[in-house]
């Protein structure tokens, strides 16, 4: 290839793009991509929102749900919150993602660290089960058994202990553990440090990020946990928040059998609640999680890029 | 609660079995492990002889005379609230006192564990039942798990359409509940007298292999669907309701206006197959005056049903957010007129029209007089089963405690007119409810919050339609209508026989539903439906005729 043959951006600038000034077109179209997509995370938490704040009237004239507010109507909120039924769900939801994030964590980093250090007494073995489970799971019926056998049942262990470690989790937090740089352990193993110290005063204070999107992994977790229910907590003071969410939404449908619907005696005489009602429900199991999440925002990123191109 | 295993102190040994145990169930692949030698593949029948000698003595339990008498299997209809009660019942149902553990489905929040509804019922019945109401939503999954892991509770509420989901019930069913026969068959039903009152074609379908196992809850109308209409906007606007196909489709022309936000119809999917005359009660299998048996998706008019509807959709008659299944609220729309007609359950009318004559005092929620789709030309109406749910009772407790829990069911099966059945339907006068004029209970708060059909479920009732002073016309607009339709209804060759789908049919049903969704919603060309059919055949189509066919020549039809 002779010199003047040298391809040359078309442009006149020699410099980067990425150091250009932003053309009006595409300024523009950023800022439209954007809004688009703000809005299609807005218009539908705005509805719930606005059509948990409508009477029946209002519902029934627009159809279903309210995109313009015509009046604020808080009963719908009344109601739930003096059923006892909500709040005693949002407590035990509580409870669950509290204990269970903070227990998830403790034997996860124990056993991220354990395994992350070389010539561990097993470490080769241990960490060849905990990938087995990525393969193999257990099945309904023998977890349902183990806990049940476990004495678990309307127990709220039961929501903690079967989902208590995440071998995703336990591998991403490993894969950290094991890019620090083994100077500091040796450092501190002459400053006279043991392994606990070591664990918590170098490596953990290093990988606050790390942690902080793991935390955050087992919380929604614990928060959305809903089948685990459905097994193992009958009673109706213990359910978790998803599944009263649930019970909410889904009241009053008919289930269908092949090809026929199937009118349920005894609903007819039990007005199913409204629209508002549900509405006012996923409004107050979402409210949480907007509330943590933007403390937790910040190791986000860094966190869960962290995690995905070290490993 | 009731439900935890015996035992339930586990020490590093019996955890040691416990996760052995596990390993067995998932080597043996899941549900119903250990129940049965073979597979439930092939299907299985109760014949109709063995059906007839194990059921109870019908011996009529009705307190009141009705007010619209239903030609049955239409339930009667009660225009008013009985103006006095009677006490059907007056001994204990549980002497011994101990708590009974029941599980039944509801479909809405659960009621709290503390529930005054609960104590009244129980302190009447003279019996503690603790429940565990699940969600009816999730109820199979719930009971695939205690039916394999076999920890049932002594009452166990099924519903019809979750047997046919479950793997291998036929077998399991003998393995985990009480052969009900020694109790109940002929006039030993006697000793329960209102058990004795529940009709007796939803008894035969309480059969399995032979043996009487559960106490039924007959079904109040024998249609799977109703056709209903906005008959108050449909007379404000001068259109009479449709008497044939052509009528139909004038009607859905009429009443849409995608401009106002007006759509005629929600899903009418299922009236329209009867409509044309497609048949198949059980299960879309018909017997043809031949004597072949064939299935609904082989005949004419269920393509004629298919072309029809496909039309519809196509020139977008349908509320756009049930065409996509968008999850649009096909009551709501409904209540709030953006819909005119759609086709649902009998039992949601009651539960549509009630709310919506709150807000809107001339709603006026009505059934189309069926009608076929040619003048002159009969429709075809479905009959749904005799029985939709059933109770079974723990196998094993010995025959007191069985006894016991029959006579809570007994008392459970208590007929309009009694204390009993207001107190189960309705709760404690002042608490749960208190009384309009006329003398009808109007429920409050606390009976929304505490009331989920428990005791209703649990032991069938001789089945009523009611009314209230908010929808006077009810109760007859339901019977009469009803009555009508009794004589279109499908003859089934296959009634009073227990027919178990083979797992095959039952497997490849929801994927060809599946794709006769997708002709109807234009996602797939009418010209593919026969080779669905083909599909269908091969997989597993041939193969059930050939069960249903002989399930009739065993049983001499």
């Amino acid at each position: 290839m002779s010199a003047d043959t040298v391809i040359r951006p078309r442009r006149n600038s020699l410099r980067p793009v990425w150091e250009e000034k932003p053309t009006l077109i595409g300024q523009f179209g950023k800022g439209a991509i954007l809004t688009v997509v703000v809005l299609a995370v807005l218009v539908p938490l705005w509805t719930v929102a606005v059509t948990s704040l409508s009477s029946e009237k209002t519902i029934n004239e627009a159809g279903g749900y309210v995109f313009i507010p015509r009046e604020f109507n808080p009963s719908a909120y009344v109601v739930i919150f003096s059923g006892g039924q909500v709040t005693d769900a949002i407590l035990v939801s509580t409870i669950v993602t509290v204990a269970g994030t903070a227990l998830s964590l403790i034997v996860t980093v124990l056993a991220a660290y354990g395994l992350s250090r070389p010539g561990t007494l097993g470490h080769r073995g241990i960490l060849f089960y905990f990938l087995l489970t990525f393969l193999i799971y257990p099945g309904m019926i023998p977890s349902y058994l183990v806990v049940t056998g476990l004495g678990l049942k309307d127990n709220l262990l039961s929501l903690i202990l079967p989902t208590a470690i995440s071998a995703f989790n336990l591998v991403v937090l490993r894969a950290f553990f094991m890019s620090i740089p083994g100077e500091l352990y040796d450092s501190a193993r002459i400053d006279g440090a043991g392994e606990l110290r070591i664990l918590t005063r170098i490596v953990l204070p290093l990988s606050k990020a790390v942690t902080a999107v793991v935390g955050l992994f087992y919380a929604v977790g614990y928060w959305n946990a809903f089948f685990n229910a459905i097994l193992y907590i009958d009673r109706s003071d213990l359910q978790p928040v998803q599944r009263v969410l649930q019970q909410f939404i889904l009241a009053g449908q008919s289930p269908a059998t092949s090809g026929a619907a199937v009118a349920i005696p005894g609903l007819g005489s039990s007005v199913p609640p409204s629209l508002a009602i549900k509405m006012a429900v996923v409004v107050v199991t979402i409210v949480p999680a907007l509330i943590i999440y933007p403390f937790i925002q910040r190791h986000f990123t860094k966190g869960v890029i962290i995690g995905a191109v070290k490993g | 609660m009731g439900n935890t295993l015996p035992g339930a102190s586990t020490n590093r040994r019996n955890f040691l079995g416990l996760v052995g145990l596990g390993a067995v169930s998932l080597a043996s692949g899941g549900t119903l492990a250990g129940c049965s030698k073979e597979p439930g593949a092939k299907g299985a029948a109760t014949t109709a002889e063995q059906a007839a000698g194990v059921v109870p003595t019908f011996k009529d339990s009705t307190l009141l005379p009705p007010d619209v008498k239903g030609i049955r299997p239409m339930a009667d209809g009660y225009v008013n609230y009985p103006k006095s009660l009677v006490d059907a019942i007056t001994e204990k149902a549980s002497p011994s006192g101990k708590p009974i553990t029941a599980t039944t489905p509801w479909w809405g929040p659960a009621p709290p564990a503390a529930n005054k509804l609960n104590e009244a019922v129980n302190a009447d019945m003279g019996a503690v039942i603790n429940f565990s109401i699940q969600d009816g939503n999730t109820y199979g999954d719930k009971l695939n798990t205690l039916l394999a892991a076999r920890d049932v509770p002594e009452l166990t509420c099924i519903p019809g359409w979750e047997i046919n989901k479950l793997a291998r019930f036929s077998e399991g069913v003998q393995v985990l509940f009480e052969d009900l026969t020694p109790h109940l068959a002929g006039d030993k039903v006697n000793a329960y007298p209102l058990l004795a009152g529940l009709d007796t074609k939803a008894w035969q379908d309480s059969v399995w292999g032979g043996k009487l196992m559960a106490v039924p809850f007959p079904t109040d109308a024998p249609y799977p669907s109703v056709l209903f209409y906005r008959k108050d906007v449909a007379d404000e606007r001068g259109i009479a309701a449709p008497t044939t196909l052509d009528e139909l489709y004038d009607f859905g022309k009429k009443f849409t206006n995608p401009a106002k936000g007006e759509w005629a119809f929600g899903d009418i999917w299922l009236e329209v197959q009867q409509i044309c005359g497609a048949g198949g009660s059980e299960n879309g299998w018909i017997k043809q005056a031949d004597g072949k048996v064939v299935h609904r998706y082989e005949i004419p008019e269920f393509k004629r049903a298919l072309e029809f509807m496909t039309k519809l959709y196509a020139e977008k008659l349908i509320h756009p957010d049930l065409a996509g299944s968008e999850g649009g609220d096909v009551m709501t729309l409904f209540k709030g007129g953006k819909i005119f007609m759609y086709a649902t359950g009998g039992g949601s009318w009651k539960e549509t029209w009630r709310p919506a004559v709150q807000t809107n005092p001339k709603f006026n929620m009505q059934a189309v007089k069926v009608f076929g789709a040619d003048k002159g030309q009969a429709p075809v109406r479905w009959q749904s089963r005799s029985a939709i749910i059933w109770t079974f009772i723990k196998k094993g407790l010995g025959q007191e405690r069985t006894q016991e829990l029959l006579r809570v069911l007994n008392y459970t099966a208590a007929p309009i007119g009694s204390k009993e059945w207001e107190l189960q339907n309705y709760g404690v006068e002042g608490t749960h409810f208190k009384r309009d004029a006329s003398g009808a209970p109007v429920t409050n708060d606390l009976f929304v919050k505490e009331f989920a059909n428990q005791y209703v479920f649990l032991g069938g009732r001789p089945p009523v339609v009611v009314g209230g002073p908010d929808i006077p016309t009810y109760a007859k607009d339901f019977v009469t209508w009803g009555n009508d339709a009794t004589q279109y209804l499908e003859k089934n060759p296959w009634d009073g026989i227990k027919v178990e789908t083979p797992s095959q049919q039952a497997a490849i049903e929801q994927p060809t539903q599946d794709k006769v969704t997708d002709i109807l919603r234009g996602r797939t060309p009418i010209s593919e439906f026969d080779k669905i059919v083909s599909d269908w055949k091969a997989g597993g189509g041939d193969a059930a005729r050939d069960f249903y066919a002989k399930v009739l020549a065993d049983n001499g039809r």
